[in-house]
């Protein structure tokens, strides 16, 4: 039998019990995060380089990580051994790797489910097993909370969809139900924090921010979702249509002076990522978080920015942005600008490449067009009003000068 | 000029000193029906003391939309605030007039009163609206008189926006109209010549709501007036020729320095509400060939801030002044009493729900697709005046400002007249069919 599966009854050696402390730590840390089985499994797999399969007790998945190219079978629920005591780690039959295990996810006498595990072998991993239980335990927890009351149901249902576990809008929709939820089809996520809150009057403080904040992003389209994260707060508006999108984020955007009005002495910063569909509502999450990050950072906080306000800033702020990402945003900066040109015959964005190369002269601009200055005057603001964009604003100048180079670089 | 003081004993004595010091004979005690056609009652100018007094009574069963059927002496109830000398006399005599609430017998507020309507809704219509104040911009047509006085389509000139045309009769009467009306006290911000030959354009500066509409009811009577005695005929009719553009009544809100948010409410409140309001607003069969999508009437429930033909629009204000809401889809034929409560009432229903918007567009709304329409929630105003009746139906919020005795008043008289509407046998039919068929 593999050693992972015997239980370590001796001692543990003092190296070994702080890198388990500090594996239960980032644990938690994970959890604590709102990520779910699903960030536990990543954890997990990226810590013992192991494709990782989390079950539940109906065999349904739960999550699945660290595959790459490893073959992960769809259950292991013929690959048990019929006789196996389901209280221990046990190796699974082929097709599966003979290093591939499964543990058993528990709370108190009740099995939860599995977690299996499908190492590669090329790297060794001190106390794999340790490291697998731990995260059992802290899945067990999650489990336990989701098998919990009608609240902590809803709960596990957000923390699993927003840590992607659901990759069948139709299995997402099934276990809502199942919990009691009404989906949209759609939302809009809103991050909010309160800046600098002492710790003494955090609590309270939260309390009403909370409040100012539901009150204020209430909608006629459903129930909004509160996901508390740290110190802050997650908002999923539901936003079935554009226009219930575009209200969420407008709403979001008064936050702030809903909050002055209330007479709470807080200064609050935030954030609103795109309209996603409802599978997807993960990625306006991050896009929130990532506008909360860029408004406090870039504009001092105290407002919540729409992620579709930044311009420039997320790809900027991003690590890893690709030369596609780059094209992409130089297409959404400037292609409703050439749709109106093309559809009205105008020089609108040759008036922006002309008005920026001459270094926001109007006159020389003027010049270069053979138009009066208050013809690009006028067109300046068409161009702020098609593109959304404020050209008074040295953020959006960035922004159409970044689309503009990037544009004109790939030729 | 028209006596700003309240309505009180002071005001009512500043009215009979006035009457003595101007030597007014007769005065005209004006009010309007359900369908806002004024009406008028003229008493000897000895008699006006009486009149404040509640003295003077009229059948309201023979008024459109009061009590019809029944024989019922109505109270006229003059407002001191409304009183004006006109600015003409008629053989000699100095005449005036003054706009009056209706009530009942024993003295009650009469519920199918257009002017106490709009007064209800304004006292209504919550703190933010305490101050809004309104200004228009009137559109209309100055036509030839054919020998016989009847009036044609037939225009004193050819010109197009903003034209000048010197020694043309139109432009004359249009600001010997303007000029008649300041002298009544309403000031005009400026008058020109519209897209149409022959249409004309009034804009009146800011007031109060209730003064507005007041003022607007002067207007089209000083309008007509005035241009009868240039042998012409006024007509605020919403699209007298297909091929020209049709005449509006574009209203602007001024809800002042306030939230900005508050702002996005209101023009939500709005939105939410035009297709419900648009029977008060365009209460005629002619009002609908005017919200076609040409010469950039509105059509869809948009709002911009500079499209020209969103329903509403905000333009970029000048310099520090707040922002103001600029309502394009109503027209002159509507009840100026009733037109302005309904948007009233829109405008607080939006605050108090704390209703949005969605973002404004940009562009020509006519271009707007059935998918964007729909992902933006985006409704199409009613194409009928039925249909507009069936969405009054609907909205409750805008019937309940109208209360129950107008809203049924209103409903039976222009479901009525669009029946007659859709009996009678058009020209257009018979050129279409008679020689198809």
């Amino acid at each position: 039998m593999h050693d992972e599966t015997v239980v370590p009854a001796r001692p543990l050696r003092r190296d070994r019990s702080e890198t388990l402390l500090a594996f239960a730590e980032a644990l938690a840390r994970v959890a604590a995060s709102g990520g779910g089985a699903q960030a536990l499994a990543a954890h997990l797999a990226a810590t013992i380089d192991a494709a990782v399969l989390v079950e539940d007790a109906q065999w349904r998945h739960l999550a699945v990580a660290g595959t790459g190219e490893r073959a992960v079978p769809p259950s292991v629920r013929d690959l048990l051994p019929k006789d196996a005591e389901h209280d221990e780690a046990v190796p699974l039959a082929p097709p599966a790797d003979a290093h591939a295990r499964a543990f058993p996810v528990r709370a108190g006498e009740a099995r939860l489910g599995w977690i299996s595990v499908f190492p590669s072998g090329a790297r060794a991993v001190d106390d794999r097993a340790g490291l697998i239980r731990l995260t059992a335990a802290q899945i067990a927890v999650e489990l336990s909370r989701d098998a919990g009351g009608g609240r902590g149901r809803r709960r596990g249902f957000w923390d699993r969809l927003l840590a992607r576990a659901y990759e069948d809008p139709l299995e997402a929709k099934e276990d809502a139900q199942a919990r009691g939820i009404a989906l949209a089809p759609g939302y809009v996520a809103v991050a909010v924090e309160g800046d600098g809150l002492d710790e003494t009057v955090a609590a309270q403080k939260n309390a009403e921010i909370r409040r100012v904040c539901l009150d204020t992003l209430g909608t006629r389209t459903g129930d909004v979702v509160v996901v508390e994260r740290g110190g802050g707060f997650f908002f999923l508006v539901p936003a079935p249509l554009e226009v219930d999108a575009a209200n969420a984020r407008t709403a979001a955007t008064l936050i702030p002076r809903g909050v002055q009005r209330a007479g709470l002495d807080v200064k609050i910063v935030g954030g609103v990522g795109r309209h996603a569909e409802m599978l997807h509502v993960a990625q306006s999450v991050d896009e929130a978080r990532e506008a909360m990050i860029i408004a406090r950072r870039m504009f001092g906080g105290g407002r919540v920015m729409p992620y579709d306000d930044l311009g420039v800033y997320p790809l900027l702020h991003r690590t890893g942005a690709t030369r596609e990402d780059w094209r992409a945003f130089a297409t959404r900066v400037l292609d409703p600008l050439r749709a109106y040109d093309e559809k009205h015959q105008t020089e609108l964005v040759r008036t922006l490449e002309l008005f920026f190369g001459v270094g926001q002269n109007i006159k020389e601009a003027a010049a270069l067009l053979n138009v009066h200055r208050h013809t690009v005057f006028y067109r300046l603001r068409q161009i702020g009003e098609i593109g959304r964009l404020d050209l008074d604003s040295p953020h959006d100048q960035l922004t159409v000068r970044a689309a503009l180079a990037v544009d004109a670089l790939d030729g | 000029m028209l006596t700003t003081v309240k309505d009180s004993a002071a005001a009512r004595r500043a009215v009979l000193a006035n009457v003595k010091e101007r030597r007014v004979r007769w005065v005209r005690l004006a009010f309007v029906d359900v369908l806002g056609i004024q009406k008028s009652v003229s008493i000897p100018a000895g008699e006006m003391e009486d009149a404040f007094n509640g003295k003077v009574t009229f059948d309201g069963g023979s008024i459109d939309g009061f009590v019809r059927g029944e024989e019922i002496d109505m109270i006229l109830r003059p407002d001191p605030a409304t009183f004006v000398v006109l600015p003409w006399e008629e053989n000699g005599q100095v005449e005036a007039r003054i706009l009056c609430d209706i009530a009942m017998p024993d003295g009650t507020a009469f519920e199918g009163c257009s002017r106490t309507t709009l007064k209800r809704v304004l006292e209504d219509a919550g703190d933010v609206l305490q101050s809004v104040q309104a200004a228009l911009e009137v559109e209309f047509y100055l036509y030839e008189l054919a020998p016989d006085g009847s009036p044609t389509t037939r225009t004193t000139d050819a010109g197009s926006y903003f034209d000048f045309s010197a020694g043309d009769r139109g432009q004359e009467a249009r600001l010997d109209a303007s000029g008649a009306l300041e002298a009544m006290g309403i000031p005009i911000s400026s008058a020109h010549h519209e897209h149409g030959a022959g249409q004309h354009e009034l804009d009146l500066a800011a007031s109060g709501v209730l003064s507005m509409a007041d003022r607007l009811l002067t207007v089209r009577g000083v309008v007509r007036r005035v241009a009868q005695r240039h042998g012409l005929h006024a007509t605020f009719m919403p699209k007298p020729l297909e091929e020209s553009a049709g005449s509006g009544l574009h209203i602007y809100f001024a809800l002042g320095d306030i939230d900005e948010a508050v702002r996005l409410h209101a023009i939500a409140g709005l939105l939410e509400h035009a297709p419900g309001f648009t029977a008060i607003c365009n209460p005629t069969v002619n009002s609908y060939k005017r919200l076609v999508a040409a010469w950039d009437a509105p059509v869809y429930t948009v709002w911009s801030h500079r499209s020209a033909n969103a329903l509403v629009r905000v333009p970029p204000p000048f310099g520090d002044a707040p922002p103001l809401l600029e309502v394009r889809s109503p027209d002159a034929s509507s009840n100026p009493y009733l037109a302005m409560a309904v948007l009233v009432e829109a405008l607080a229903d939006g605050i108090r729900t704390r209703s949005l918007p969605g973002d404004p567009f940009t562009g020509s709304t006519y271009e707007l697709g059935d998918r964007f329409r729909a992902e933006h929630g985006i409704r199409q105003l009613p194409k009928s005046l039925r249909q507009a009746i069936a969405a009054l139906d609907e909205d409750i919020v805008i019937r309940g400002a109208l209360g129950d005795h107008i809203y049924h008043a209103f409903r039976d008289a222009k479901l009525a007249e669009y029946e007659r509407y859709r009996r009678a046998v058009h020209p257009w039919e018979r050129e279409a069919y008679l020689r198809t068929f």
